[in-house]
């Protein structure tokens, strides 16, 4: 990227730019565009650029509409990267309250401020999983498959990302406002720098000394995708769409960007238990195989279904169940030929090399 | 006319206890039916001439070869002794250096030359027989069509000069097999060229898609699997007769010198760089497959696929093999029927062969090996590719599978309906259950110590399973963005 001449993107705007996947973005924007940015989040105090890097940070409840327009008016974005959701751990009421309320009801509001203030490109972070019922394989799956919604659809969190992925892709050149064009990408099992989730639990396993049992055959492929990935899908879209608007044509169904999902991976799809045996091996273990015992999924299943018994009889949430064995045996890899197609997306980071980074950064960091 | 050798006593021995080896030797000298068989009443004296130094010289290919549509059948016959004579000069170490690459630049004007011969080989060399007699293959070249004969040339020429490149460089004791590049252009002479030959002459002759002549990386993958493969197993046959093949590039890694690959202490040193060698290999795995989407006659994808899937079989052998090192492996007589029945069918079939050594390969991965999760995506990128070709699901069936799932969920049966069902059964199993029991008490049996027991013993293994479990089990799923 250094030789050529920085793509222009005029000015950005990413909500959620202090989060995980938003900061990699922010970082992103500054070092491969040339563009302004500004971020929005709740706080803005964790990964935030100093103040020589020269984005404007804006305090903001996305939920809160007229703050979010208010300060969209100062900002004057002519492209808003959209990463703002909740961490999906917990799966209780009031987290599932909390899904709904930043992932729909503030990705409207999004949708809205970006209506009222002339926003040409709106790119939202929606969720491979909205595709997943969360117990049938996805195999080698593209765009073409359902989004998998209503009582269909077990997680709740996943629920939300596919009525905000809605909202995002019906305001495309809608009559509200035909010069905004919106796209939605749908990332797969992001990891790190910043991921406090993924890693940090394939980590602690090791670190408790328990990889020694693996369920299910490891037969099942799986998409991890390293976040510099994730966040350079976004910018290709973000670009893609603004030329679109430069273009005033609509482009061939083929061809289109503007009112589509596309999912990104790192494209390279490995067994699940191998991904948690390479992020071992990075946090050194000295470990083959040999000390493993492999259970069946079935006697997995029935040991989840005990273990939901036992604690419902001690009225306590299961700290293990049977949805944790079905996601370690589900195969759930994805076709992204769209992407590269539409987008030009290829990984800037081998999964090789983000498993590297993401493992050195969680035992520095994440270790407390 | 192979040599037919009595079988024995080791031998029956061992299909006693190989049931399945038995069987697929069986299943395939029984059932196999070739597409096209070689007509000898119909043939010249010279073209018999030339099946007879074709099977006298070669010891897998004579069989495919034969069974080749009767468009391809001269030529390809051709095509393999040329190559074969330009190998048996280049394989003669008794000729003078000069001498030999001066054959070896001008082999293309020799086969041109009517009763051309060559008797100065020396007399070990096994296929003498082939060169003494080659006036007989150059009056059948002659009668090959000109657009294939071009082909045959044009390789010859490109191969000659190769092999008489290497030839040099091995008299001055060093192949340059230095960087990856020197080994994949090594691998190019002697095999990728050939591959470039064979799919001109599929192509010409209708037999297999154009597009394969754009595509000529796919075709340069089906010769660079084949020979990287055989490089890797015959590493101590070739460390025996003093030549290395591998890239220095990749086995410095590992060991300082050569030597040092084959002592036992650096064995699992040895076995790291043989898991990059393999991972080196694999990775044209997916490409031949898609080389062989694109032959369109069954002869001839016989032809092309059963050379594939053995390798694939023996890069399973050799994965992680650590008698590859100080023996000659070789996969079973049984596996390579089985092998070649399978390969000898469809696209579909052979693809089914790459998965399953594909998933072998993979169970042996070891996560202290530095190649391992390259060789994991590996293992995933031809899974991956199979699925592109032969998906198992269809987006369409998946829709309409869960509108009627949602359609059930609204007017199926009915949560109360369910739970009378269920209790109903439950009532007659309780009451069953409490009738025996009761039974038992009544003929004085005494229960409170057994419940005692159990439940304290039931209770400690649910809590000790479940708090291991719940550690070890990642959870990647919904805990994305």
């Amino acid at each position: 990227m250094t030789s050529e001449k920085k793509p222009e993107l005029g000015s950005v705007m990413v909500i959620g730019g202090c989060g995980f996947l938003g900061h990699h973005v922010v970082r992103l924007l500054l070092r491969d565009y040339t563009c302004s940015v500004s971020v929005v989040d709740l706080r803005c105090v964790r990964n935030r650029r100093p103040d020589s890097d020269g984005v404007h940070y804006f305090e903001a409840d996305i939920t809160d509409a007229a703050k979010l327009e208010s300060i969209f008016t100062k900002a004057r974005p002519s492209v808003v990267i959209h990463t703002a959701s909740p961490p999906a751990q917990s799966n209780d009421s009031v987290s599932h309250a909390l899904f709904k309320k930043v992932n729909v009801d503030g990705t409207a509001a999004v949708v809205d401020a970006c209506r009222k203030t002339g926003v040409k490109a709106l790119v939202y972070t929606s969720s491979a999983s909205v595709m997943s019922d969360n117990l049938s394989d996805l195999i080698n799956a593209d765009e073409r498959w359902p989004v998998i919604r209503g009582a269909n659809q077990s997680e709740y969190y996943s629920e939300t990302k596919a009525a905000a992925e809605e909202i995002v892709l019906k305001a495309n050149r809608s009559p509200e406002a035909p010069s905004l064009l919106t796209c939605a990408i749908r990332p797969s099992g992001i990891m790190g720098e910043g991921d406090t989730m993924v890693l940090y639990h394939i980590i602690n396993i090791y670190r408790q000394g328990r990889t020694n049992v693996q369920v299910g055959d490891n037969n099942n492929l799986f998409d991890f995708t390293y976040v510099e990935n994730v966040a350079h899908g976004h910018l290709l879209a973000a670009r893609a769409l603004l030329q679109t608007a430069a273009a005033r044509i609509v482009p061939l169904d083929t061809e289109r960007v503007d009112g589509e999902a596309f999912l990104i991976t790192n494209d390279t799809p490995v067994y699940f238990w191998d991904f948690c045996r390479a992020i071992w091996a990075a946090a050194g273990s000295p470990l083959g195989t040999d000390h493993v015992w492999i259970l069946p999924r079935s006697t997995g299943m029935f040991l989840g279904y005990l273990s939901e018994v036992f604690f419902s009889l001690i009225r306590k949430p299961p700290t293990f169940n049977r949805q944790r064995i079905v996601y370690s045996c589900m195969t759930r890899y994805y076709d992204i030929s769209k992407a590269k197609r539409r987008l030009g997306y290829k990984p800037l980071v081998s999964l090789e090399d983000g498993i590297k980074r993401s493992v050195k950064w969680t035992l520095e960091n994440a270790s407390k | 006319m192979a040599k037919s050798k009595m079988a024995t006593a080791s031998q029956i021995l061992y299909f006693l206890v190989h049931p399945n080896q038995l069987r697929a030797v069986i299943q395939w000298k029984v059932w196999h039916e070739p597409v096209h068989r070689r007509d000898p009443s119909k043939e010249t004296a010279t073209e018999k001439a030339c099946f007879y130094y074709l099977e006298l010289t070669s010891r897998s290919f004579a069989a495919v070869i034969q069974e080749l549509n009767p468009e391809l059948l001269m030529p390809i016959c051709l095509f393999y002794l040329v190559l074969r004579g330009l190998d048996t000069i280049e394989d003669d170490m008794t000729l003078d250096i000069n001498e030999k690459v001066k054959l070896l630049r001008n082999f293309s004007e020799h086969m041109e030359t009517d009763g051309w011969t060559f008797d100065k080989n020396g007399p070990d060399e096994k296929d003498r027989e082939l060169l003494v007699h080659f006036d007989q293959v150059i009056i059948e070249l002659k009668k090959v069509k000109r657009p294939y004969y071009e082909v045959i040339k044009d390789i010859t020429i490109k191969m000659g000069n190769g092999m008489a490149d290497y030839a040099l460089k091995a008299e001055n004791g060093d192949l340059g097999v230095e960087t990856i590049k020197d080994y994949e252009l090594y691998c190019h002479y002697v095999a990728g060229l050939v591959g470039e030959g064979l799919t001109q002459l599929f192509v010409e002759s209708k037999l297999a898609n154009p597009q394969l002549l754009v595509r000529m990386d796919l075709t340069e993958s089906m010769g660079q699997f084949l020979q990287k493969t055989n490089i890797i197993r015959d590493v101590h046959e070739d460390y025996v007769d003093k030549r290395r093949f591998w890239p220095r590039e990749i086995w410095s890694k590992y060991v300082n010198t050569w030597d040092d690959m084959f002592l036992p202490e650096n064995r699992e040193k040895a076995m790291n760089c043989s898991s990059e060698m393999v991972l080196n290999a694999l990775k044209h795995a997916d490409e031949c497959l898609f080389y062989m989407a694109g032959v369109r006659d069954q002869s001839v994808f016989n032809f092309v696929a059963i050379p594939q899937t053995m390798a694939m079989a023996t890069i399973d052998l050799v994965f992680r093999n650590p008698r590859i090192f100080d023996s000659h492996l070789k996969i079973t007589k049984g596996d390579a029927c089985q092998l070649m029945s399978d390969s000898t069918q469809n696209l579909r079939i052979v693809c089914d062969v790459f998965k399953k050594y594909t998933r072998r390969i993979h169970k042996k991965n070891d996560p202290r090996d530095p190649s391992y999760l390259a060789i994991s995506a590996q293992c995933g990128k031809i899974e991956q590719f199979i699925e592109s070709i032969f998906p198992t699901q269809d987006p369409k069936k998946i829709e309409a599978a869960a509108l009627q799932e949602e359609a059930a969920a609204a007017g199926g049966m009915g949560f109360w309906e369910t739970a009378a069902l269920v209790g109903s059964a439950l009532f007659v199993l309780l009451a069953i259950g409490g009738l025996m029991i009761g039974a038992a008490w009544f003929l004085g049996a005494r229960f409170n110590h057994t419940f005692a027991e159990l439940d304290s013993k039931v209770r400690g293994s649910i809590t000790t399973t479940i708090t291991t479990l719940a550690g070890a089990v990642p959870t990647p799923g919904h805990e994305e963005l």
